[in-house]
């Protein structure tokens, strides 16, 4: 062997422990297991950084499935977590769509809305919007169709109007 | 009589002037061997142990589980010092590491290997000062006290590392044998150290010490071991 070879290897294997050491002191794993755990959630968001960058991300459709199977079941929790699942980066417009509507679904009430929830559900709505302005669901169970009125409707719900005392807003129903 | 040739090795007999036989010595080996084994130690085994002291010096164990403790800012200016005092005693000449003499990749595997000594040397102050509290502030200016005093002494190599060795293993007596020793351990509750052992749990609370187990000491002994032994192989310069 060269004492090229030898030099080249050698920056191999610092470089490659230099980086072992920052992700140890990075995600501080406390025994062997959460080391694999972690090192195989740390593969895993490079290997999604990586489809984003070389424009091969995609949404994980059999997640999608299950959310939107979830979020028909009326399960909104358990379904933004597929939804989440599905798409890590947040850049598929539909699904940060589905869980806006699940926000919404989630916080609405005949007589209050959750608030928190709806501004959770005005971020992911805002993240669709400008993701994608010109989507439309062909969902037949959603009222709301796009974005935008999701949004619309999600910002009204956490503004104080004097719509709010009207006592025929008992008679609404959920979109 | 037969000639030697410059590239010959290891124990031939050879007649010498006088027609007597002879034998080299055992050990010698071509200057290309020499060169390979140089640059197996310069660019491999020394950035790798550096490193590994990197990565041991901050882990202590607690409870059956891993803490990493990540160095204080004092720690980098340590370090820096440290480094500094290398160069003013002759163990590092900086032209014999980086120059425009060398290859890129004879310039790039040093730089990684002094920055590794940089990082190691920050890691062996986290090792062995205490992590918190009086003791923390003691042993820290000790250090720049022990530093400062250093930078301006005539050191030469083998004397600076044998204070080196000297000043980080009193520095680890005090941590791991006589200030472990004054706390409560790790695994014992608060009220049964204020009932068996007052005077540990008044130690701990008053020196806040923090319990780690036992074997963070072994540890971080064998981390200092490696660290003085790297050094010692560091030369000075990679200048062939």
């Amino acid at each position: 062997m060269k004492t090229k070879h030898i030099q080249i290897l050698g920056i191999l294997l610092s470089t490659i422990f230099a980086l072992f050491i920052a992700f140890l002191y990075a995600t501080e794993p406390r025994s062997l297991e959460e080391l694999t755990r972690k090192a195989g959630t740390a593969v895993g968001d490079a290997l999604t950084k990586g489809q984003v960058i070389t424009g091969t991300y995609e949404v994980d459709p059999a997640k999608f499935s299950q959310g939107l199977m979830l979020f028909r079941a009326g399960d909104f929790p358990g379904a933004r977590s597929s939804f989440e699942a599905a798409d890590p980066e947040k850049r598929d417009a539909a699904t940060q769509f589905y869980i806006a509507y699940s926000f919404y679904r989630q916080g609405w009430g005949r007589f209050s809305n959750d608030d928190e929830l709806f501004r959770k559900g005005i971020e992911s709505a805002t993240r669709a919007k400008e993701l994608n302005a010109g989507l439309v669901s062909p969902d037949q169970d959603l009222k709301l169709k796009t974005p935008a009125a999701l949004l619309n409707e999600l910002e009204e719900g956490v503004r104080i109007t004097a719509d709010d005392f009207n006592p025929m807003r008992a008679l609404e129903e959920r979109k | 009589m037969k000639e030697l040739e410059p590239q010959t090795v290891d124990s031939e007999i050879v007649l010498n002037e006088d027609g007597a036989i002879s034998t080299l010595r055992p050990a010698a080996l071509a200057p290309t061997d020499i060169e390979r084994r140089r640059a197996v130690l310069y660019s491999i085994v020394l950035p790798l142990a550096l490193l590994l002291v990197t990565l041991l010096g901050g882990i202590r164990f607690s409870s059956g589980s891993i803490v990493y403790v990540k160095p204080a800012l004092i720690y980098l200016i340590f370090g820096v010092g440290l480094m500094i005092l290398f160069f003013v005693a002759n163990l590092i000449r900086f032209d014999g590491w980086i120059s425009e003499r060398f290859d890129l990749t004879k310039n790039f595997i040093n730089a990684i290997t002094l920055l590794a000594l940089f990082a190691a040397s920050v890691q062996i102050f986290n090792s062995v000062i205490p992590e918190s509290g009086i003791p923390f502030w003691i042993v820290s200016f000790c250090f720049l006290w022990t530093l400062w005093n250093n930078l301006f002494s005539n050191f030469d190599t083998k004397r600076l590392l044998r204070s080196l060795a000297a000043m980080f293993s009193l520095a680890f007596v005090v941590k791991y044998v006589i200030l472990a020793n004054l706390a409560r351990p790790a695994d014992q509750g608060w009220l049964d150290a204020l009932i068996n052992n007052p005077g540990q749990a008044a130690a701990t609370w008053l020196l806040d010490i923090l319990q780690f187990s036992a074997a963070t000491g072994y540890l971080q002994f064998f981390t200092i071991a490696i660290f003085v032994i790297a050094l010692w192989f560091f030369p000075n310069s990679t200048e062939d």
